[in-house]
């Protein structure tokens, strides 16, 4: 983790069992920076391999920063941005 | 643009899929004798992500996988709608039309008409549409044309995720049948990426959006593009491009093709004295002949020029440079417009 | 009962259209990965892959000549090798190229071989009607061809099979119709679309033989068909005939397959009717060597196809507009002819 302690980090909550490849692109995200969102909100759609996931807000609070953008490829584990809890 | 009569700034974003299908879902919620019936829409979501997330909240009772037939689900849902239900039912491709033609044409369109309006079909028919990925002549069609056509069918077409949801609202409540196009292009589907431009910020609660009305999705002065589905983003695009050389072009985008607004664009072609008609369907007899057509009868007087592209009357074809050579791009588009200047 | 050489003409055909599928999903993935863009990479579009379903391909087409017709599906490339398609011009109409069988314009749902009478649609059961027609051809001709259309088990509920059906047996016409039964039409079980229990039941409310064939065993395929083929021939009339295949890469690629259960996609991976008929070449007498030289030769085709299409030129954009009519658009004379006509006034 990151050691910031005031911020979450969104990532991919569980990759999927069938999925070869570490790594995965992001298709859409749904909220842009600054705005706030609800725990459990969709974020964003991943792609891995063929199947597509919505990652969840973590908590309630505010997206202050988004780290992979829409078409980034990123591997297992990655920060794809963070949520400043409310 | 319509979404700006809104005060509360919307933050959330969707794709086109996802506020459609939101749509569906609230109208499923509110109305129970509204159900869905397609190919691969249960399990699967839609090929085209069209129903993703129904079956959970629905089961199948509502969102209802069907046989490879289309007459039987089609001709089923026309019979369904004049009992009173309100059916969607999906054409996977719309290229798949021709097997089920007889309901869509001779049954579904003309019944309340025959009937002298003592029989209403409030059945809307969803279908993708489009190329650009390179699925050639049977798979990439849109037939705008087709279906706007035959008289008795609305037929919609939406371009950003907040029309999709108000149009599928509206067409869900509305009591003639009602074609619902979506181009797979513009859903947002992972494998098949979007431009910019079709996810935008879609209210949460419902709105709709009443057919007939154009949108002005970019104002100018030189001349006015209309156009629909995926080419209103090429439009876009190109007026942007455009704007860099000095030309000002104003962007209409249809909407729906019946009812048809044409006072929008008679006004914008008034203000611009200049017309491209810009379709992904084939261009003899079809949208653009229309649109030109409607307006010279309006006012012949404030034509200067006139532009159509569309597929120039071939099937579509599958190598890449040769469906790149008949789908009208950014590129025709400014060299259409450069034309009329 | 089928010879050595049958079984070793089948066993090429089937380990030739595997290889062919296997490679094919190589190049296919190729600028898909690690974000699946349906229009990235050299072969770009829908791809259906057949593997699972070569031995309803090899059984069939094992028995028929040039002059046969065959009508095949979105799902065609197994049938077009045993049918004997050029396999290298084939291969360069998947890659969209010039030298390819439709010029690059039909792609690998559509492809088109006169010389050896094979096309396809990706339209389901919209095979069945003009496989029908060649049928019909043949016998208002007097000649002793027959046709074959392929159909998935998902297109038995489809109006033009079954349209298809009636009018070849009240015609007697010399048609066999062969259902590739993989189980699954798209995300849809067949026990979800259909009461009856197989697709070749379908047959009986037209009066015509109907034949299942419960696994893919080429042999098995070679008999049923054998029969059917020659019935036709005979000019005896049509034949239904359903063949149990195995979908072994999806529905396309890219299809998830998240609606398919493991144990499922696990059991058609298992089956395997290409190690099926090496054993039965095995028991008639042909030695391993022998089947690797064959199997080595097949691959080495598939190769040479796919590095030939990969060298031939895209086409010229301008070709787009060309190929609408065979004759010119004015039609087949340019002169009208000048006739007197009467009362032509009132």
């Amino acid at each position: 983790m990151s050691g910031d302690t005031d911020r979450v980090e969104v990532t991919v909550g569980e990759w999927p069992d069938d999925a070869d490849s570490d790594e995965g692109v992001v298709v859409n995200w749904f909220t842009r920076e600054g705005a706030s969102v609800t725990e459990g909100e969709s974020l964003c759609e991943v792609q891995i391999e063929k199947v597509s996931l919505d990652v969840l807000a973590p908590a309630d609070g505010t997206l202050v920063e988004v780290v992979c953008g829409e078409d980034d490829e990123f591997a297992r584990g990655d920060t794809l941005a963070w949520v400043s809890p409310a | 643009m319509a979404q700006k009569e809104h005060s509360k700034v919307i933050e959330r974003e969707l794709t086109m899929s996802r506020a459609m299908v939101e749509a569906i879902a609230h109208e499923m919620r509110e109305n129970e004798e509204v159900f869905y019936m397609g190919e691969d829409v249960a399990d699967y979501g839609g090929i085209f992500d069209s129903t993703q997330g129904l079956l959970d909240e629905f089961g199948y009772d509502r969102i209802m996988d069907v046989p490879i037939s289309e007459t039987a689900y089609l001709g089923a849902a026309v019979g369904a709608a004049q009992e009173g239900m309100r059916p969607i039912a999906e054409l996977m491709f719309v290229d798949f039309f021709g097997v089920a033609m007889d309901q869509i044409y001779n049954q579904m369109a003309k019944n309340t008409y025959m009937s002298g309006g003592n029989v209403s079909v409030p059945l809307v028919l969803t279908a993708a549409v489009g190329g650009t990925y390179n699925d050639a002549a049977q798979h990439s069609q849109t037939l705008y044309g087709t279906f706007a056509h035959v008289p008795g069918l609305k037929v919609v077409v939406p371009s950003t995720a907040y029309d999709a949801k108000g149009l599928m609202h509206n067409a869900i409540r509305d009591d003639d049948p009602v074609m619902y196009m979506f181009h797979k292009r513009l859903m947002g589907i992972g494998w098949l990426p979007a431009p910019d431009g079709p996810k935008t910020p879609v209210p949460e609660e419902d709105y709709t959006i009443p057919f007939g009305s154009a949108d002005v999705k970019r104002e100018g002065d030189d001349v006015t593009i209309v156009t629909l589905g995926l080419h209103v983003h090429r439009a876009l695009e190109a007026a942007e491009s455009l704007a860099d050389d000095g030309v000002s072009a104003e962007v209409v985008d249809l909407r729906s093709l019946v009812p048809l607004d044409t006072d929008t664009v008679v006004e914008s072609v008034e203000k611009t004295g200049n017309l491209v008609v810009v379709d992904e369907d084939y261009r003899s007899f079809g949208v653009t002949g229309e649109i030109v057509a409607s307006v010279a009868e309006e006012n012949l007087g404030a034509l200067d020029n006139v532009e159509r592209l569309a597929i120039p009357d071939v099937p579509i074809p599958y190598s890449r440079p040769l469906e790149n050579e008949v789908v009208p791009d950014v590129a025709d588009i400014e060299a259409a417009v450069e034309r009329t200047q | 009962m089928v010879s050595v050489s049958e079984l070793q003409e089948m066993y090429v055909d089937m380990v030739t259209a595997r290889h062919y599928e296997e490679r094919l999903q190589e190049e296919y993935l190729e600028g898909k990965q690690p974000a699946f863009d349906i229009s990235a990479g050299p072969i770009p579009g829908e791809l259906h892959l057949a593997a699972g379903h070569e031995a309803a391909a090899a059984g069939v087409c094992q028995h028929l000549r040039d002059d046969d017709a065959v009508t095949a599906t979105h799902r065609p490339h197994h049938v077009a090798i045993a049918k004997g398609v050029d396999l290298e011009r084939m291969t360069a109409e998947i890659f969209g190229r010039e030298t390819g069988l439709g010029k690059g314009k039909g792609g690998h749902m559509h492809l088109f071989d006169p010389d050896v009478n094979f096309a396809c649609s990706g339209i389901i059961a919209e095979g069945c009607p003009p496989a029908a027609g060649a049928g019909l051809a043949a016998k208002k001709r007097n000649t002793d061809s027959v046709a074959v259309a392929y159909l998935g088990e998902g297109a038995i509920d489809q109006g033009a099979f079954l349209e298809s059906l009636n009018f070849a047996a009240v015609h007697d016409l010399p048609v066999v119709f062969v259902i590739e039964d993989n189980d699954w039409a798209i995300s849809m079980p067949k026990d979800r679309v259909t009461d009856v229990e197989n697709g070749a039941q379908r047959a009986g409310g037209f009066d015509m033989p109907g034949v299942r064939v419960d696994h893919d065993d080429a042999v098995a395929i070679y008999d049923a068909a054998k029969e059917a083929i020659g019935r036709a021939r005979d000019r005896n009339g049509p034949t239904l005939i359903e063949v149990q295949v195995h979908r072994r890469m999806g529905h396309f690629m890219g299809d998830p397959e998240s609606y398919r259960p493991e144990e499922d996609q696990e059991a058609a991976a298992e089956r395997d009717s290409i190690a099926r008929l090496e054993a039965d070449l095995q028991s008639h007498g042909v030695d391993e060597e022998t089947i690797e030289e064959l199997r080595d030769d097949a691959h080495e085709r598939v190769e040479d196809a796919i590095d030939f299409a990969k060298d031939q030129p895209e086409p010229d954009p301008s070709a787009a507009h060309e190929d609408m009519f065979v004759n010119p658009p004015s039609g087949v004379t340019d002169t009208e002819p000048e006739y007197d006509l009467a009362g032509g006034d009132d």
